[in-house]
Parts: structure tokens; sequence; C-alpha cells
């Protein structure tokens, strides 16, 4: 017999003068008593799910010489110990604290992996980077993927198994769905079924092929609310295949996107941003010729049409009317499209027919599969495919039609006709389409089993909700945007538990302790064993974070004929009413990430809204219906009715408006409660982008919105400056001025480093990436939805919008990331009493902040006003977990100014390293968070004092022009102005 | 009241016939020592220490929240705080100026209304003194702006106009509060003297220092107080030029002014007399002065209001046209916005209050209509409030970068930190009332021994 009292004893001399990795071992050796986990689970419900066997990960890790073991120790323990430190008895080998270690992995966003590097600081990730290896990244990150860190650490994630609501053991969960196994195998699996998002995963899709084999009749359905159906459709109608198509931007000359989403969130957009921002940049580094040409026709405004050189807002039902027109004129429709085409739309085709082999045309998810038929067809007549796009085999595992799968998983669940049904990872009852009534149905299945990181809607509806492990801490693996596959490694012990789809497969295949790491390096030996030492090889693939050669062979298709008569009949709308499309909110997806306060607090682009969505509308069509921002509209569609707050955006099709979905979640952690209106309310399997015929009534009402930006100014003020192409060939140096830079003061001397950056505003697509890279590196703190209302946001680096030329179709979106520009006369430092700010010896522009005491001088005299004030304890009242903080930088507290540092933290660890072999910084050994994050290169930091650096190449530029220096403040961190490249032909008319 | 018109003589009369050394000296020390507390001061003073104890919670939560819980933003770094100090600073020029330079210019109006005046001083510069402390967002480590020796050998920044401020405002609270006590000397010896209760011949024994009145005393007594001055009339001058230079020595737009420094001791100096003159006019009724506090006195303040205000209202003007003038696109901006933009309505209160109001006071007979001249002096201590204000928040709105543009908004805690300073002051100068002789009785022996010898000549 074993009491609670010898078990308590047992642990503890497990512990004593032990490292973290024997207290697993004995927490596992204990755990493997029956009479042991029977105690446990009446001591700790949670309990039994850590003291978990996981003989593989161990072995891994002994491979790898990777040491988790801290990360054993600070997240073995149940619940509230994870935040106490506990100091190490016993050195790991090999592990030096303060130094930073990396570890390849993947996260996956709808689907699509992102190669990331972890980077670890005493066993724990701490923060992600781009993987340079990976096709997906090359070393970028967006906003999400970054976020994921914070997801990982979210207080409020799933701790444990529950049934019906209460909390229930693991054992409890396995039981249920084994012994429901004989019953199910007998009826060949009819009545069980399974419901993903989209997955790329091949051992998924490994489990689920050898899972039909045990039950025929079992059926796998799949619903992502952002997911990408219409191009997948538009393919099939295309080509009479599903194929996914990859774009070669940097082959691109001409290119139209159509709503195109390539630089927001469409797979591979990190990739498709740095392509592009190259070519963007030809002229400036002397090869004109090479600079592409952007159109864009689009109805709610994308970071596509913001960056093109004519961008045309057209109403949704105008868009395909375009589309088929250039099809036409491009001979790849029948003459008859062309009527009633726009006059600008020739001048378009031409250019792109003379640029055959380097046009290509791109369209957003959003648009219906008929457009998407029809890009096909276009770039097949503009000797696209080979050139500037090609075709592999869908990325997507066994992909179907989203919308028509779970339309009938609902309707057998209503039926009756679903006895057991596994929702992995997926959130139906908030994102499925609001005519289903996915939560009714639900109600109808007698053994529902959810698996979700975090309690949900879906969650508290199914009959046993299992927390599912992060994707930084479990096995798996998934295919980028061109194929490529990423082995997912766990870089921690599941904090809270924690299972993985694929262990929560393997149990319908009747393992009772599935093990997530043989389940993965499984699907993977075999392919490796061929190629030499599989075991070399499968630690040289986790260590690159890419599996040499999977990306997707390129398939040869070629268009079906007769596409006109195929195409399904466009969609009108009667003059004088409204559309309303529904579109991702570009951090919070389709709602997923809604508890993650940098993503609450990161301003949109346009909008700069956070912490709410907002419907969107054209100041012309506001104008019309009399309403301003903030302004409570009840929407009325013919499937419902929601009330929302107005958001004039100048580009912005007229005739429409943008209700953004994603907000409004019910059952979610502490951050993301009461932030918005759900717009799936509105939402209808037949109208999932597009819903005609929808009516606003203003309530009267009005409700505040947070936005960063308070003066987005119709024509741009001088500090950011741009040109036509032509204009920079007569004058190269427009961006110059003429500037007195007199000093009473004697120049000082830097004679080791000058630290300096450029930031290139051709390059910028204003994504936001460097804004959340720079809050996750520099642990800035979350303020909330009231103190940005006061304008308090904390972030150091921020992307301030400008728009040119009339509200209605602005010619220009500019954008402009505005941070501490470390003055060599920094007006801060003077005004400051208790000289808490002053230059180093390397010429920043440095914050002492034990030394400030708060008078806010500096950031008044700050002309750039890039300092922050923590006006609040903000940090202190952030609930985040102690662990996830960068223990590399200082977390400040109430009373003290911030504002960036050019990340000193990584200057100094690259001037240890370089002291310690006894050599120079070199050049690119320090990035910058934001730098690092910039998928489109915009961001250069490094040595001013070495002429051969690329910061020095680049203020070499004739475009390299300093903000405000008529104020003699001599910034060190300086712009490229903005080039454009419009059709001659266009803007003459 | 209406003013009688009367001879040149009596325009000019300082003392009421009537009063002698032996009345003024009776009378003002049996207000201290010897009338019960009359009704009306319990009804002020109850007032004003309720306002002080919404100081007391205001602060108290500022110490516990920090200074979030005021409306202050990005951009908008400063707000009431410093609008606060500055206008309390202003106020408390009034008592300095009057008690030290016209004691230099040997103004014979200046006793009576001396020692309101310096006690006045006293109290706004104890408000002035808290608020830049309060405004830090650290404010525990607000003796970091001075320059004391430590072991990490770390000074202040001898370069910014905030340290200047800073010692300027120690340098002024010590020479005020010392001046202030100097004065004092004779009269709380007299109060000693007279004093019949054992508590304040201890009380008053103590704080007279020992003074006998030996002419010895009083020749060191001139001395002293007449360095006093001299040393003061300039300081007060010098401080608020050091205030007008904590904004211009930023290079915010609309702060960036060379004429700040004038312009500061102007607005301060129109201010300080208007908080004279409200604190006078109903003193001299309550206290029963009009003896010794007569029309002269309400006319010789009103006189200096009036050119205060004109002096202020000409830096108003190149505060328009300078911008324009220099053709500095940001400055038109500010200035523009201050005329049009969200703080207009502001910034024509304060033109109307401190530059078109004082205007009446060209007419003697509105001059000398007290009631009138009272609102007068409160508009004018209203709008030299609003004048700190939108420098403060209006110049802060308009700034360098247009993308971070954003509006103040006060919040309850910013109006309550407001009106519980006026609570602080008005609790200290009705306790001031109570147990300090209003008027400098030893002054008004000495000036009437002077009339009767011209009189008699």
């Amino acid at each position: 017999m074993t009491g609670p009292e010898e078990l308590g004893w047992r642990i503890q001399g497990g512990l004593a003068g032990q490292s973290g990795r024997a207290l697993w071992r004995s927490l596992d050796e204990l755990s493997r008593e029956p009479a042991v986990l029977e105690i446990l689970r009446a001591e700790f419900p949670g309990m039994p799910d850590l003291a978990d066997a996981r003989v593989g990960r161990r072995r891994l890790l002994e491979l790898m010489g990777a040491s988790f073991a801290l990360a054993g120790l600070s997240g073995c323990g149940p619940g509230e110990e994870v935040d106490k430190a506990i100091p190490y008895v016993t050195m790991p080998s090999g592990l030096v604290p303060g130094v930073a270690r990396h570890f390849a992995t993947a996260v996956t966003r709808g689907g699509y992996a992102d190669g990331v590097l972890a980077i670890h600081q005493m066993g724990r990730p701490v923060q992600l980077e781009g993987n340079p290896d990976h096709p997906a990244s090359l070393g970028a990150l967006d906003p999400i993927i970054q976020a994921s860190i914070l997801d990982l650490y979210d207080p409020d994630r799933s701790r444990t198994v529950l049934h019906a609501g209460r909390a229930s053991s693991t054992n409890g969960m396995v039981k249920a769905l084994v012994d429901r196994l004989p019953a199910l195998a007998a009826r060949g699996g009819d009545g069980l079924r399974l419901l993903t998002g989209t997955v790329t995963s091949p051992t998924l899709a490994r489990q689920i092929a050898a899972l039909k084999q045990h039950f025929p009749a079992m059926q796998w359905h799949r619903w992502e609310a952002d997911g990408r159906d219409t191009v997948r459709a538009g393919s099939v109608l295309a080509f009479g295949r599903p194929v996914d198509t990859v774009l070669h931007l940097d082959h691109a000359k001409m290119i139209l996107t159509v709503e195109s989403d390539f630089l927001d969130s469409a797979p591979g957009h990190l990739r498709y941003a740095r392509d592009f921002a190259r070519r963007r940049r030809a002229a400036e580094d002397g090869r004109p010729e090479e600079m592409s040409r952007l159109y864009a026709v689009e109805s709610s405004p994308t970071l596509a049409g913001a960056r093109a050189d004519h961008r045309f807002a057209v109403r949704p039902d105008e868009v395909e009317a375009v589309v088929r027109a250039l099809a036409a004129e491009l001979g790849a429709g029948p003459a008859e499209w062309r009527q009633g085409a726009p006059g600008w739309l020739g001048a378009i085709a031409r250019d792109l027919s003379a640029n055959r082999g380097a046009a290509l045309v791109h369209a957003g998810p959003a648009q219906p599969p008929a457009v998407h038929a029809l890009v096909h067809a276009i770039n097949d007549a503009l000797g696209a495919p080979g050139q500037t796009v090609s075709h592999i085999e869908p990325v997507e595992a066994d992909p179907v039609d989203h919308a028509q799968s779970i339309k009938g998983l609902v309707a057998d669940m209503a039926a009756g006709r679903v006895d057991t049904l596994l929702i992995l990872g997926a959130n139906p009852v908030f994102t499925a389409p609001a005519d289903l009534d996915f939560a009714a149905a639900l109600g109808k299945v007698p053994l529902s089993v959810h698996l979700g990181t975090a309690p949900d809607e879906t969650a508290v509806l199914c009959t046993w909700h299992v927390p599912e492990a992060h994707e930084l801490e479990r096995w798996g693996d998934a295919r980028a945007f061109d194929g490529t596959v990423t082995i997912q490694q766990p870089q921690v012990q599941p904090l809270w538990g924690g299972w993985s789809p694929q262990e929560l497969l393997a149990v319908l295949d009747g393992e009772t302790r599935p093990d997530g790491y043989s389940i993965v390096r499984q699907s993977w030996m075999e392919r490796l064993q061929g190629k030499g030492d599989a075991a070399e090889l499968w630690a040289d693939t986790l260590r690159m974070g890419v599996v040499p050669d999977s990306a997707a062979a390129p398939v040869s298709v070629s268009l079906l004929p007769g596409l006109a008569d195929r195409l399904p009949p466009a969609a009108t709308q009667p003059n004088g009413t409204l559309t309303a499309l529904f579109r991702p909110d570009p951090w919070l997806r389709d709602g997923r990430y809604a508890n993650l306060g940098w993503l609450q607090e990161l301003p949109r682009p346009f909008t700069t809204l956070t912490w709410d969505n907002a419907l969107l509308i054209a100041p012309a069509t506001a104008q019309r219906l009399d309403l301003k921002n903030e302004d409570v509209v009840e929407v009325h569609t013919a499937s419902g009715r929601l009330r929302a707050p107005v958001w004039l955006l100048p580009g912005h099709a007229p005739d429409c408006v943008t209700l953004p979905f994603g907000f409004g979640r019910r059952i979610v952690g502490r951050v993301g409660r009461d932030v918005g209106f759900d717009a799936f309310q509105l939402r209808t399997s037949g109208n999932l982008w597009q819903q005609p015929g929808v009516e606003l009534r203003k309530t009267g009402e009005s409700h505040r919105l947070a936005a960063t930006q308070h003066h987005q100014m119709i024509d741009s003020p001088d500090v950011v400056r741009h040109a036509t192409l032509d204009e920079f060939h007569q004058n190269p140096g427009f961006a110059k001025r003429k500037e007195p830079q007199q000093s009473l003061y004697p120049d000082y001397d830097y004679p080791r480093n000058a630290w300096g950056m450029a930031i290139n505003l051709n390059a910028c697509i204003g994504c936001n990436a460097c804004t959340a890279a720079c809050q996750g590196e520099n642990n800035i703190a979350v303020v909330g939805k009231e103190e940005v209302l006061r304008n308090r946001q904390m972030h150091w680096i921020r992307i301030d919008t400008w728009y040119e030329g009339g509200a209605a179709a602005p010619e220009q979106t500019l954008f402009q990331p505005m941070t501490c520009m470390h003055c060599e006369n920094a007006p801060c430092e003077v005004v400051c009493p208790v000289a808490a700010t002053m230059h180093d010896a390397d010429g920043l522009n440095v914050m002492v902040y034990n030394r400030c005491v708060g008078t806010r001088f500096c950031s008044n005299n700050c002309p750039y006003k890039v300092r922050r004030f923590n006006y609040f304890n903000y940090s202190g009242d952030d609930n985040r977990l102690s662990m996830s903080w960068n223990p590399d930088v200082s977390v400040r507290a109430r009373g003290v100014m911030e504002k960036c540092t050019y990340c000193i933290q990584r200057i100094r660890n690259a001037r240890i390293a370089a002291d310690r072999e006894n050599r120079p910084i070199r050049d690119g050994e320090v990035k910058t968070a934001c730098q690092q994050a910039c998928p489109a290169e915009a961001i250069v930091f490094g040595d001013l004092n070495d002429p051969d650096s690329a910061v020095s190449r680049r203020k070499a530029s004739p475009l390299d022009y300093g903000v405000l220096t008529e104020l003699n403040t001599r910034p060190r961190t300086t712009y490229e102005a903005r080039l454009r490249n419009p059709n001659p032909e266009l803007q003459e008319v | 009241m209406s003013a009688s018109p009367g001879t040149e003589r009596d325009r000019k009369r300082v003392v009421e016939p009537g009063v002698t050394a032996r009345s003024v000296t009776a009378h003002v020390s049996d207000l201290v020592l010897e009338r019960r507390t009359p009704l009306w001061w319990w009804v002020g003073f109850g007032l004003s220490f309720g306002l002080f104890g919404l100081f007391l919670v205001a602060v108290g939560w500022l110490f516990i929240r920090g200074v979030g819980i005021w409306g202050i933003d990005w951009p908008i770094a400063w707000g009431f705080a410093i609008a606060n100090y500055v206008w309390w600073v202003g106020m408390a020029s009034g008592g300095t100026l009057i008690s030290a330079l016209f004691f230099l210019t040997r103004s014979d109006w200046r006793s009576a209304t001396s020692r309101i005046a310096e006690t006045m001083t006293v109290f706004c510069v104890a408000c002035a003194g808290i608020m830049p402390v309060i405004h830090l967002g650290r404010w525990w480590y607000f003796y970091w702006l001075f320059p004391y020796p430590n072991t990490m050998a770390l000074w202040p920044q001898f370069r910014s106009p905030l340290h200047w401020d800073f010692v300027a405002i120690l340098v002024y609270v010590a020479g005020s509060l010392l001046f202030w006590y100097v004065g004092l000397l004779p009269d709380l010896a007299t109060l000693r003297d007279r004093a019949r209760r054992r508590w304040q011949r201890v009380l008053y024994g103590l704080l007279a220092l020992g003074w006998q009145g030996s002419s010895q005393h009083w020749c060191q007594f001139r001395m002293l107080y007449g360095l006093f001055a001299a040393l003061m009339a300039p300081l007060v001058c010098s401080i608020h030029s050091i205030v007008g230079l904590d904004f211009a020595g930023g290079l915010t737009p609309g702060w960036h002014e060379t004429q700040f420094p004038p312009y500061f001791v102007f607005g301060a100096a129109l201010s300080g007399f208007a908080v004279v003159l409200m604190l006078v006019i109903p003193l001299r009724r309550a206290l029963e002065l009009t003896g010794v506090i007569t029309l002269r006195h309400i006319d010789v303040l009103a006189r200096l209001m009036l050119t205060a205000s004109l002096l202020l209202s000409y830096c108003y003007l190149i505060e328009v046209f300078m911008p324009f003038y220099r053709g500095e696109q940001r400055e038109i901006t500010v200035v523009t916005s201050l005329l049009t933009g969200y703080y207009a309505p502001w910034y024509w209160a304060k033109i109307v209050l401190n530059g078109v109001l004082p205007q009446i006071l060209w007419v003697r007979v509105l001059r000398l209509n007290r009631p009138l001249l009272f609102l007068v002096a409160l508009g004018v201590v209203v709008g030299m409030w609003i004048e700190r204000y939108v420098i403060v928040v209006g110049s802060l709105h308009r700034n360098h970068s247009e993308s971070s543009w954003f509006v103040f908004v006060p919040t309850v805690w910013d109006w309550a930190t407001l009106a519980g300073s006026v609570g602080l002051f008005l609790t200290g100068f009705f306790l001031a009332l109570r147990f300090i002789p209003m008027v400098s009785m030893f002054e008004l022996r000495e000036l009437l021994h002077k009339k009767k010898a011209e009189g008699g000549r």
C-alpha cells in the first residue's frame, strides 16, 4: 500500500539532490504504479497527465544534447507552481546561464507552417524568430507566429480534462473512447466523425488514412473559417483538379492583385513580401528597369493595395466583371465580357501582355471561385506558369470543400447519424456558418471529444474537453506553402499537460498511452532510412527545421476548355444597396488568437484600431448614410442582425462594408473577453465572404474605439517622402533637404562603433511585424483598451500611416515605421534633470530606467514622439507568467520612461562574443528584433563607422533622408524615400 | 459703497483720520489675542479644510496608483500638475512684489497690505512646491534633482531647465518663508507682550526669538530686512523667468519662444496682484481694517493689475505675431490651432479674462467698485490658470509629429488635485488669519509717525 504521506515522501526523495531530468524520471517511475496514480488523481486532478511517461522524448533529448532540463523542472509543476523559480542544485552540463540557444521547429497558421527558431534562455523558450532556412520564413515572422510564444505561456490555457464541464481525468477520457471502439469497429466506423481545420501534417494524414482502413465508414470533416475554399474551387474550375499556386514575385515585373492577401496572410506571405520588396528596391540599387509595377483592384483595402502603383477601389460585384473584362482583353475569355469595362483596364492589359512571362495576377481567398478560375486563365494567357507562378500538388492533406464538409457534418449530427465526434483544434461552435447552428447539432452527439489549447465555445458544449499541447510543446509535423515539411519538436515539457492531435488519434487506434514522439518519428524514419544513417538524418532534420527536398513537386496542369461556359453567374448588386464583406481580422483570424494581448493591442493596418473590430466603410458611403466614426449601427441581413461601431476607412470601395470576424468571443480567457462584435453571427454557408442586401440602421449610440493614430492626413507631411521613378531619374536627390547642421558643442567621437539604422520605405509593407517583434523582445507591456483610449500604448516602434490624394480613392497609402532616432543631438537628453537619458560610448541614446524619476520632459521634447511612459504599473498588472518575459531586458516599473534601445541587449551579447574572440563585431552580427522580423528587409542596422556595412551602404543611397532634421537633431535612424512606378498611360488619365 | 470723489489729498490717503499708533496696535493684536473666533472664520475654515481633505485623498490615490490617474497621455505628458504649479508660483509673486519691490521704492501704501500679501505668498509657494513633486512618475526620488554628493558620483543634468527650476523654487520657498518670518518678528514680540493667556505668551514668546525692541535689534532688523527685500525683488523675476524657460528650453512648437521669461514674469505679476486684491477686499471689511486699508490701496492694486494686464496682452500679441513673422509652419500650426481648434474656447477665455476685462479698470469709478473689482480679479486668477493650461496642453497637442497628435482630457482626479490645492492654500491662510497679525503693526506705527511729522510741518 502506498499512502499519500509515503507518496509525498517519495516525491521529495526523488527531488533531493537531483537535477530536473532526474525529477522526471522519478515521477515517471512513480506514475507507473496504479496505486500512486489513483492517489494523484484524487489529490490533483491534473497530475496524472503530467506524470505520463514520455520515454521517447527523453531519448531524443539525449540524442540532441539539448538541455530541456530546466524546462522540465519549471514546466513540471501542476498549476500555480510554474512561475516559482527553482534553482539548480547541480548544473546540467552544456547549459550556460544567460546564453541563448536556438531550436528549430515550426508553428502553423491556418494549417500552414512557418519555420521558427525558438530562443531558449535557461532552458525555456522565450522568443521566436524566423528560421532562415525555412522557405516560408527566410528568417522573418509575422505578428501572429511571434505571439504564439505568448499563447504558450497563456495562463488561461486548459489545464485539465473536462467531462461535461467538470474536471476529470485523462484516463476517464481514454476509457470513454476506447470503450466505444468495439461497437464502432463492428459498424465499420459508421457514426465516427473527425473534424479538423486545414491539415497539412503528413503524420496526421497518415494516421487518418490508417484509421479509415479500420473504420471505412468514418468521415473526416474540415472547417477553417478563414480557409481557402475559393482558391481550391477556382483551380478545380480551371484545371479540373485542385492545385496550389506558388508565386515567384522575384520574377514578376507586372503584377495585378485582386484583393490579394499575398502580403497580408496568404501561405508564404513572408516570402512573397521579401521577393516583392527586392524587386521594388531594384531602382535604388541601380536597376530601375527591374522595378516591378503593381496594380490592385479591391473592395476592402489590403496591404498589397497600399503598395500598389495604381489602386482601384471597386465594388465587390464589379470585381468579377473587371477580371472577366481583363480576361477578354488578354484573349482568355469571350469578347462580350469587355462590355462596360472601366477605362483604366485597357492600359493595365497592355502593360501585362507587354511583359509576357514576367507578369502575374493573383486573387485573394475572399474572391469567388470564378475569379480564381479566371485568374488562372489570365495567368496562362500571360505565360505565367513556370515563370512567375507554378502549380503544385495541394499542400493540404486530402483537400475538400470546407463549407460543404461542415454542412454535411452538421446535417448528419442533427439527424443523429453521428455518435462519436472528435474535434481536433477547431472551434466550430464559434466559427461555423451561422445558418448551420452547430451548437444545437452538437447537443445530439452522444460522445464528442474536443481537443483545444484553451477552453472555448466548443469545449464547453462537448462531452469531453482535452487540453491540447501547444505546438511548441509537442511533436508534430506540418507543411509550408510550397509543401516543405518541418518536423515540429517540443520546446518545453507541456506546461499544463496536454495531448497532441496525433496522440488523440492514436487512441482511436486502440493505444491507451500514445506517444507523440514515436508516432511522428514513425512517419519519417521510413523516408529517411534509405538515405543513410537514419538517426543522424533525423537529428539533422530537426536541427535544420526543414525536411530536405520535401517541397511539393510542380504539377503540369492545363486549362480545361470552355471555362466561360462553366463559370457560375457573377453576383450582382442593385444600386443603392449595401454588401457586407466578411474578412478575418488581420491578427485574431478566426478568433483563435483572441486571448493574446499582443495581438489585441497591435494596431490593425490602415485603421490602427486595437481591442475592437469595427464596421469599415468608405467615407463617401458613410456620408451618404450620415455615419461617422464610432457610431453604432445595427447591421441587418437576411440571416440576422448585429450591432457594430463604424470606422471610416479611406480607400474602401463604395456601397459595401467590411465586417471583420474573429472578435466577440464568448468563452475565452481573461484578455479576449468582451472585446468587439462577432461578425460570424451574420456569416452563412451560402455567403461566406460577401452578403448582399445589407441594411444599416443608426442606433444613435456610440462606442469608443481605441485607435493609435488619430490624424491620418490626406496629403502626407514632409516626414514621409516619395517620388515616381521618373522624378527620381530627373532628380535623384529629391528626398534631400538643405539643412544647417550647426552646434555650439563639438562632435563626439565614437571610435569603436557608431550604431545606426536605415529604414527603407520602398520595402516597408506596413505589416506591423516589427512592432510585434519589438514587443516580444523588449518585454513591452500590454496596457488594455482603456489605456489605449488615453493614448498610452507602449509600442516602441509604430507604423505611421498616411494617405495622399483624397479620402475616396487615395492615390497613395504610405507607411512609415517610427521609432527612436537615436539623435546625435538628442533633445531628450538635455531636458532630463537627472540625466537618466544620455549617449553611450557607441552613440546610442540610452535610457537608464533606474535613474528615471518620471518628469516626462524627454517625451515632450522628443520631436518624433517615440518615448513611452509607464503611467501605471503596466508590467506588474500583466497576468502573463513571469517565466515568459525575456530575461535579457529589464521589465519597467511604474513611473519610468522607456523607448527603443536599438536592442542594446543584442548589441551587448555580440560585443561579449566579439571581445572573447578578440575581434570587432562583424557586420550583420547584431540584428535588432524589428529587423529580424521584417519580411521585406526594410530595416537594416549596423555600424556607421564601417563604410562597407550594409547600413552605411544604404545611407549612401541618394534616397536617404532624415526626419525633422531641420531641428538639428541629426538622427541616427534615417529613411530611404519611397519610389513609385506608375504607368505613364494611366498617369495622364 | 461708491467712491467718494474727494480731493486729491483724500484720494492719496493711506490712513483714515483718527487712526493712531495705539489704536492700530490694539485692534490688530486683539484680532489675534482677544477676539472670539467669528462665525465666518469657522465656515470658511471648514470649507477650506474639506477641500484640503480632497487634496489628501487625491494625492493619496495618486501615490497608490501612479500618475496614470490623471488625464495625461501621449503625447501630452504634462497636464494639470504643471499648469497648477505655474499658476500657484505665479500668484505667489504678488506678495513678494508688494513687500519686497515696493519696500525698495518706499511706497507708503505698501505697509498695510504687505502682511496679507506675504502670507498669501507663503501658502501659494507651498502649493506650488508640491505640484512638481507629485507630478513625477516616481515622486519618492524627487531629491535626485538636487546636486547632492553621492557614492555613485551622479550629478543632475545641469543643462536641464527642470534642474534650474528645482533650484529656483527651492530658493524661492526658502526666501519667501524667511522674508515673511523676519518681517513678523517685531509683531510677534508685540503679541507676546500683550498676551494674557499663558499658551499665547509661550507660543509668541518662542516665535519672537527674544525680540526686545532695542535699537541694536532695530538696526540689525532694518539691515536684514532691506537685504532680503533687495534679494527677493530680483528673485521674483528670476524664478518666473526660469519657469518660462521650463517651456522655452524645450523645442516643442509653441514653447520654444524667447519671450517666455518676461511673459511669465508679467503673467505672474498679474495673477499676484489679482489674488492680493481678492484677499484684501473682503478682509478689510471682515477684520475691520478699513481705517488702514483705504481706497487708496484698492486703487493702487487695481492700477497695478491693469498695468500687468497690458504687459501680458502685449506678450499675447507677440505670441500670435511671431510665428507668422518667422514663417515657421509648425508654430503657425500651433497658433492657428489655439485660435480655432480644440482648445480655442480655452484660448479665448484667457484672452477675455486676462486681457479684455481688466481694461474696465481704466475707469476710476469701476476701479473703486469693490464687488466688481473682486470679480475682475477672480476672472484674472481663473484666466491665468487657463493661460498655463493652454500653454502646457495646447502646444503639446500640436507637436512636431503629426501622427501622434492627440488631445488631453482631464479626469476627476485632475480636478480634485486642482480644487484640493486651493483647499490647501485656504486652510493655511485661514489658520494664519487666526494666529498671525494680518497687518504689520510696527510698520503702520512708523508710517503714522511719519505722516504725523509731515502733517505737523
